[in-house]
């Protein structure tokens, strides 16, 4: 085969299109992954990282006993890139816990497996112990735990290993068409290189569409019907950990909304509304911010004093089922052979589906794909770890051996595991490169070149999404204009494109600031104003600066 | 704890403290009360008086030019109230506009004269000094350190951008190319641009070094001569003219640097514009408040005031807290120079903007309420363009003698002025205007609150 | 399980998580450091990041807007966390006035509890002592010669004697802090001849104990609360009506206790009781006619905890005081944010840090050519006095409340 000629092509770099791609290549086929943007640049990066344990499912065993599996997976494959969230559902009336007590049950027939107890009952007393900041009247919790993983290191590993066993990953390659025979058999696909602005094409055996939220458009270039429920789903981000555990709370709708910790930072969610918009222009409405703030306040009631940094809104791709609420929709997924459902051969697309069964869809995808081609290969993507999974790491021994902060290696240890010795390395010849770049999360400048080196960003939002950057409460004013002439340096890019990448970075990080904008966030934008504006002039910059989609109508 | 003044100011920026010194030289005591440094003390070393209009693209040459088309378009901008007043007839208006602004900066560069912020610049004509970005902007006065001199005129000028090892806040790389791009777009010199890198070390190590380490071991004598020495040979090696450096050069000696350097290189040496923390905004800080403490004025940092007392039409008391301690204070005129979102004069949340010491209405840049408006719908979907934010033009709306007023549009107290950042009307970032109208609106301020002192007495 | 089991399980998992729950008087320093919107004014500002840079020490805004956000990573905060000598120059400029001494201490309490292995070894003795004591400094072990020690500094100093008095209902506690209960006694001393010759109705402890800062600055928050559970106690019997201490760092921590665990009575520095309840017209009346047998160049250090962490005012009113003294010529010294590198008890394992701080003082302070260095806390004048010491310098160093009793007794 040359190198235009594929087993298998996978579109989407998500979550789900990542998993594929290194099954596929842990099989040894050979693979290719095609991404219109960036590696989880879309519904799994504003997702809240649960690996859940499918508590919410309690009508679907079957999904529940699949979640609980996955998560003992991953806590074996990817245990450096998850933490353990202790969860507390307070109640204020003891008819919220009455109206659905089946979820305690289903819950705890599997809790042993994950290694965490069946769900607990603490007193009001207890509960306020533990989080202070409790309204004084309620009168239980129930207490669980769940898993969390970084969904977008989850991604980038999953894309790394595929690599380093033979698939080809290529990002910025925008699917625009198939080449389908006349016996209706794909033969090939024809791609847009958005960096090069070339039209390309390679030829396949097969193709799975896992692309989310796009996945219906995909399939009409085949001329397939595809039916889908997409579904938006908006967070608020506060600067910090606020809260001791998580808390879990029905919101105005008799929804389930939630306050995570999320690696240094609280994420409030979620909203479901059916939507029909571009994926690429939906920000979070003030509706969606006051609904998650309103009902959040109903136990802690001084929500609205902690710092709200910014949103995020993602969709998701449901399975079609109409006349039922978002939450009573089959959380599992479904794998559409094309061949059967409709004409085209070689085709296979994936409507629903979670984040924690993402490695579950691939090994089926995976098993079909292997039936086709006639391959006989078991998965094993659930017994290899992903790659810095392979041990403890002595930070501290690091921090002294390396002369850089402990909380700097701590972070990036969380990132990486025990991969981190590579950047460590750059170093040793480059001292300079200790430098912090990024002073909220933090990163370092080593961390930034070896990303860039090894990870294959294009953007400094692609860069955000490898190592955290610019995500902290200063949402990148401090490291925007550092880490862009970092990527300039690496990338050798010239002047314009240097000031392009700030305004990127920045027209980003404002679709979600602008939306919660309020109390401290007028402050620190006065300040990126005054820096990029005021001194850089950037507001009267006229390099060859691309209006984004959530920007369009002005 | 009991203290009296004649003349309260509460915010020490360049509003705040311009004002104090107003005050003080009047011979009033004067007392200013301080919670925290500003964004003053954030500032380039670029003091703007007005470089656009909202929403235009072409800069103004002079800021005479912009005042005039201020005047003419937003006569409620803080410059516009300038030029009103019981004695200025309609058709004088402009000219005394512009008339009190170049009092005010030639009044500004004559107290920074000898400090360690004097300034070079005046009022007849913007320039264009260079940031760290390798982009420019118009502005009118710089500190001196950061005089770019003739580059832009002289044919054969050449620059060479100095970056410092494992400091992060200067890329002479990026900004070099962006500058040089800019350069031969215009078709204008420099024709040639270089960098190079230089290693200081305040601490023996050439990674994790911030502004203020090497500031303060540039300060140390005999530092420079290291510098110096590695600057030699690139210049010699691109044959530069001009040499831009991060603005680092010093605290206290920053000037006796640029001069060193100068005289050991033999080409023009200057600060390129800088983000914060910053060195210039640090020197601009210090430099304000020794002029004021000099000109006999009290300055009570650490203290935030935080209720008042009324009688009658005036505010004749503020309550002030530190953090361990309250002040009752006495006064007999207040100048709020709290700034705005930074400085914690004006706050905002989901339900409306409010300021912060008082409780005065606030306005929205069209001067309407902004009392209930929801913030994010007083933006724009840009982040970054010439229209700007609109939510960072909410403040107070003020008469023509600098008070703050009410929906009645009658001033809120007979002895409370307010100047700088807290005002509502114009946005500093995209107009290049920020301590121009901290200056103008606090040098108006406080001479209206001095006339009020000297009737009372 | 029941609910108390299952309570028990949870705080297991917490542990080992290493969560410790926010108390509730904790959301406030919380909140505050949330405002920080990472402008980095602070790291102009603060004395630590001048004197070791900003890669051993990442200063306040690091702490504000990196260290802090996670408490579960605390931990790995250890090698900075320490080096913060509490000063509060970051919070005083700070725009937002983000509280970083409070949040410090927090995060030092959470490593006390969770990883007491990375707790500086200094300060595990000095808990030992405090433990075993009820102070921080190891108590004499002879009482005579604690009280030779005593009468040999007055008879130095030129100051009387003036005998210990306990009582209940007496208007005035006089609380002289750890420092000058053990170390420099001679500001105990020098305190109750000022009181008394004010005629002030004033008692002191039956049985000294340390007002609890030691304990938060180490990260003993169990500790620190029940210290000032005891002080309270011994407080409330007494029934006085006022607290006066001599020592800057108790000044503060006495107004953070009395509001905190509702006290009810004021408390104040000594200075701030003169200046504000004896007056500067008996001040000046008693000064007159006390011949000064000669002037005496001087220049004032102003410790932290009360500029930064009480208020500025307190050493307004020191410079009042001093301005009434006959032949005092004050030169002010141009250190701007200056600590004297012995708080937030840095000098107990990182000395070199602690010295470093100090030394951009004695800089300034050679600069002001004053003949002798005066400031009212004796832990600053230790710190300070020590520094001189090895530096060579001819600059001698008084405890204000020491140089203030000797004017007022002089003949």
């Amino acid at each position: 085969m040359t190198d235009s000629e594929y087993d298998v092509v996978v579109i989407g770099g998500g979550s789900t299109g990542t998993a594929v791609a290194r099954d596929c290549a842990m099989r040894g086929l050979k693979t290719l992954l095609l991404e219109r943007d960036d590696i989880a640049s879309a519904t799994v990066g504003t997702c809240a990282g649960m690996i859940s344990s499918g508590l919410k499912y309690s009508d679907e065993p079957d999904i529940m006993a699949m979640c609980s599996k996955e998560v003992v997976h991953f806590n074996h494959i990817a245990c450096h890139i998850i933490m353990k969230n202790p969860i507390l559902a307070p109640l204020l009336e003891l008819s919220d816990a009455a109206s659905d007590s089946s979820y305690v049950d289903s819950y705890s027939a599997h809790a042993e497996e994950r290694d965490v107890p069946a769900m607990l009952f603490l007193t009001p007393e207890a509960s306020r112990e533990i989080e202070p900041m409790l309204h004084p009247d309620i009168i239980a919790s129930v207490y669980y735990e769940e898993f969390f993983i970084d969904p977008f290191r989850l991604c980038m590993l999953q894309a790394l290993d595929a690599i380093n066993h033979g698939a080809t990953v290529r990002t910025y390659c925008e699917v625009i068409g198939f080449d389908i025979n006349n016996n209706t058999e794909l033969e090939g696909i024809i791609f847009y290189n958005r960096v090069s602005g070339t039209t390309e094409r390679v030829s396949t055996k097969l193709v799975i569409n896992a692309t989310g939220p796009w996945a219906h458009k995909i399939a009409k270039l085949a001329d397939e019907e595809l039916d889908i429920r997409l579904n938006k789903g908006a967070h608020v981000i506060l600067d910090r950990r606020v809260v001791n555990v998580g808390i879990t709370v029905k919101a105005i709708d008799g929804r389930w909304i939630y306050l995570f910790p999320h690696e240094n930072t609280t994420l409030l969610g979620t909203t479901a509304l059916d939507t029909w918009e571009d994926p690429d222009s939906l920000v979070a409405s003030f509706d969606e911010i006051e609904y998650l703030l309103q009902s959040i306040e109903t136990i802690l009631p001084s929500i609205r004093e902690t710092r709200i940094i910014r949103t995020m809104a993602g969709v998701r791709p449901l399975v079609p089922e109409w006349k039922r609420p978002e939450g009573k929709v089959t959380r599992g997924y479904r794998i559409i052979d094309h061949s059967e459902t409709g004409k085209t051969k070689g085709l296979i697309s994936f409507t629903g589906g979670k984040l924690v069964m993402c490695r579950h869809m691939a090994e089926a995808v995976t098993d079909l794909v292997c039936k086709k081609l006639g391959k006989a290969a078991a998965c094993t993507t659930h017994t290899q770890a992903l790659p810095g999974n392979d041990a403890d790491v002595d930070v501290a021994a690091l921090s002294k051996d390396f002369g850089i902060s402990l909380h700097a290696l701590e972070r990036m240890r969380a990132r990486r595991g025990t991969e981190m010795l590579k950047v460590l390395e750059l170093t040793k010849e480059h001292p300079e490169w200790k430098t912090t770049i990024c002073t909220c999360e933090p990163v370092i400048e080593a961390e930034m070149r070896y990303a860039i080196r090894e990870e294959f960003p294009q953007t400094l939002n692609d860069l955000r999404r490898r190592l955290r950057l610019g995500t902290g409460p200063c949402q990148g004013t401090f490291c925007t204009y550092k880490a862009a002439a970092i990527l300039s340096e690496e990338l050798d890019l010239g002047g314009d494109d240097f000031l392009v990448d700030i305004l990127d970075f920045r027209a980003e990080r404002w679709k979600g600031i602008r939306q919660s904008m309020r109390g401290e966030q007028l402050a620190q934008e006065e300040l990126t104003l005054g820096m990029y504006s005021c001194v850089g002039n950037l507001d009267q910059s006229d390099v060859d600066y691309d209006i984004k989609p959530w920007e369009e109508g002005f | 704890m009991k203290l009296k003044s004649d003349i309260l100011v509460i915010g020490g920026g360049m509003a705040g403290l311009v004002a104090g010194i107003i005050a003080a030289e009047s011979g009033a005591t004067t007392l200013l009360l301080r919670k925290g440094q500003s964004a003053t003390a954030y500032s380039s070393g670029a003091i703007d008086i007005i470089g656009y209009l909202p929403e235009a693209t072409e800069p103004f040459s002079a800021p005479s030019e912009g005042l005039a088309a201020i005047a003419g378009l937003y006569p409620l901008h803080p410059y516009g109230v300038v030029g009103y007043g019981d004695n200025v007839a309609p058709e004088e208006v402009v000219d005394t506009i512009i008339e009190r602004v170049r009092d005010s900066v030639v009044w500004l560069k004559d107290r920074l004269e000898g400090t360690i912020a004097s300034v070079v610049g005046d009022f007849q004509s913007n320039f264009s000094p260079i940031s760290i970005l390798g982009t420019t902007k118009p502005t009118c006065l710089v500190q001196t350190t950061m005089n770019p001199g003739d580059i832009h005129e002289r044919e054969d000028s050449v620059l060479l951008f100095a970056g410092i090892t494992g400091y992060p806040d200067f890329n002479p790389s990026s900004a070099s190319k962006t500058y040089l791009e800019d350069r031969i777009a215009m078709g204008q010199p420099p024709h040639k641009v270089g960098f190079c890198m230089t290693k200081i070390m305040p601490f023996g190590k050439s990674f994790n070094i911030s502004s203020i380490e090497i500031a303060r071991h540039l300060d140390h004598k005999g530092s420079i001569e290291t510098l110096a020495e590695q600057i030699d040979v690139q210049v010699k090696r691109i044959g530069a003219t001009h040499v831009a450096i991060p603005p680092v050069l010093g605290i206290r000696h920053a000037l006796k640097s640029k001069l060193e350097l100068e005289k050991a290189i033999g080409a023009e040496v200057f600060e390129l514009l800088g983000f914060p923390p910053s060195i210039p905004g640090l020197r601009l800080q210090l430099a304000l408040e020794e002029v004021y403490t000099k000109a006999g004025g009290k300055l009570l940092a650490g203290h935030e005031a935080i209720s008042s007392s009324r009688k009658g039409k005036t505010i004749n008391s503020i309550l002030a807290r530190s953090p361990r301690r309250e002040i009752s204070i006495d006064t007999k005129a207040i100048i709020l120079a709290t700034g705005k979102y930074i400085g914690g004069g004006i706050a905002g949340n989901e339900n409306g903007i409010r300021e912060t010491v008082f409780d005065i209405m606030t306005v929205t840049g069209e001067y309407h309420s902004a009392k209930d408006i929801v913030p994010s719908r007083v933006t724009h979907r840009l982040e970054i363009s010439p229209m700007g934010q609109q939510i960072q033009t909410c403040g107070l709306s003020i008469d023509p003698q600098f008070r703050p007023i009410r929906e009645d549009g009658l001033e809120w107290a007979e002895n409370v002025f307010a100047a700088g950042a807290v005002l509502a009307g114009y946005n500093y970032s995209v107009e290049k205007s920020g301590l121009g109208v901290a200056l103008t609106s606090g040098y108006g301020a406080a001479m209206n609150a001095v006339d009020r002192i000297k009737g009372v007495a | 399980m029941n609910e108390d089991e299952a309570y028990e399980y949870v705080k297991s998992t917490l542990k080992k998580e290493m969560i410790t729950p926010y108390h509730s008087d904790e959301l406030t320093i919380v909140s505050s450091v949330s405002r920080c919107i990472n402008c980095g004014l602070c790291i102009n500002h603060c004395p630590v990041v001048a004197a070791i840079g900003v890669d051993r020490f990442s200063g306040p805004r690091s702490i504000a807007v990196e260290l802090s956000r996670s408490p579960p990573e605390y931990w790995s905060t250890a090698d900075k966390i320490y080096l913060c000598t509490g000063c509060g120059t970051c919070k005083e400029v700070c725009p937002k006035n983000v509280d970083i001494p409070e949040i410090v201490n927090l995060i030092r309490a959470r490593i006390f509890e969770h990883r007491p292995d990375l707790v500086p070894k200094g300060f595990m003795l000095v808990n030992e002592i405090i433990t075993e004591h009820g102070l921080a400094f190891e108590p004499w072990a002879d009482k005579e010669e604690k009280e030779e020690s005593r009468d040999m500094r007055l008879e130095h100093l030129g100051l009387p004697f003036i005998p210990d008095i306990v009582k209940e209902k007496a208007d005035v506690l006089f609380y002289p802090g750890c420092q000058a209960e053990e170390r420099a006694q001679e500001v105990r001393e020098a305190a109750k001849v000022i009181l008394d010759l004010f005629g002030v109705d004033f008692t002191l402890l039956n049985e000294f104990s340390c007002c609890s800062l030691p304990s938060r600055l180490m990260g003993n928050e169990i500790k620190a609360r029940e210290l000032a559970k005891r002080l309270k106690n011994k407080i409330k019997k007494l029934g006085v009506s006022k607290v006066v201490t001599t020592c800057a760092g108790c000044t503060s921590n006495l107004a953070d206790l009395a509001e905190r665990d509702d006290w009810g009575i004021p408390t104040y520095h000594l200075l701030e009781f003169l200046a504000e309840e004896i007056g500067y017209a008996r001040l000046t009346q008693a000064l007159k006619g006390k011949r000064l047998s000669e002037s005496v160049h001087i220049s004032v250090h102003d410790p932290c905890h009360l500029i930064r962490h009480t208020s500025r005012r307190i050493m307004d009113y020191a410079m009042d005081i001093l301005a009434l003294i006959p032949g005092v010529k004050v030169t002010a010294s141009e250190a701007h944010d200056s600590c004297c590198g012995g708080g937030g008890m840095v000098s107990y394992h990182s000395k070199d840090v602690a010295d470093a701080v100090v030394k951009e003082n004695l800089i300034a302070l050679e600069e002001t050519g004053a003949e002798r260095l005066v400031t009212p806390c004796p832990l600053c004048t230790a710190q300070i006095e020590s520094n001189l010491f090895k530096s060579g310098s001819s600059i001698e160093v008084d405890d204000l409340t020491v140089f203030l009793a000797q004017k007022l007794i002089k003949e």
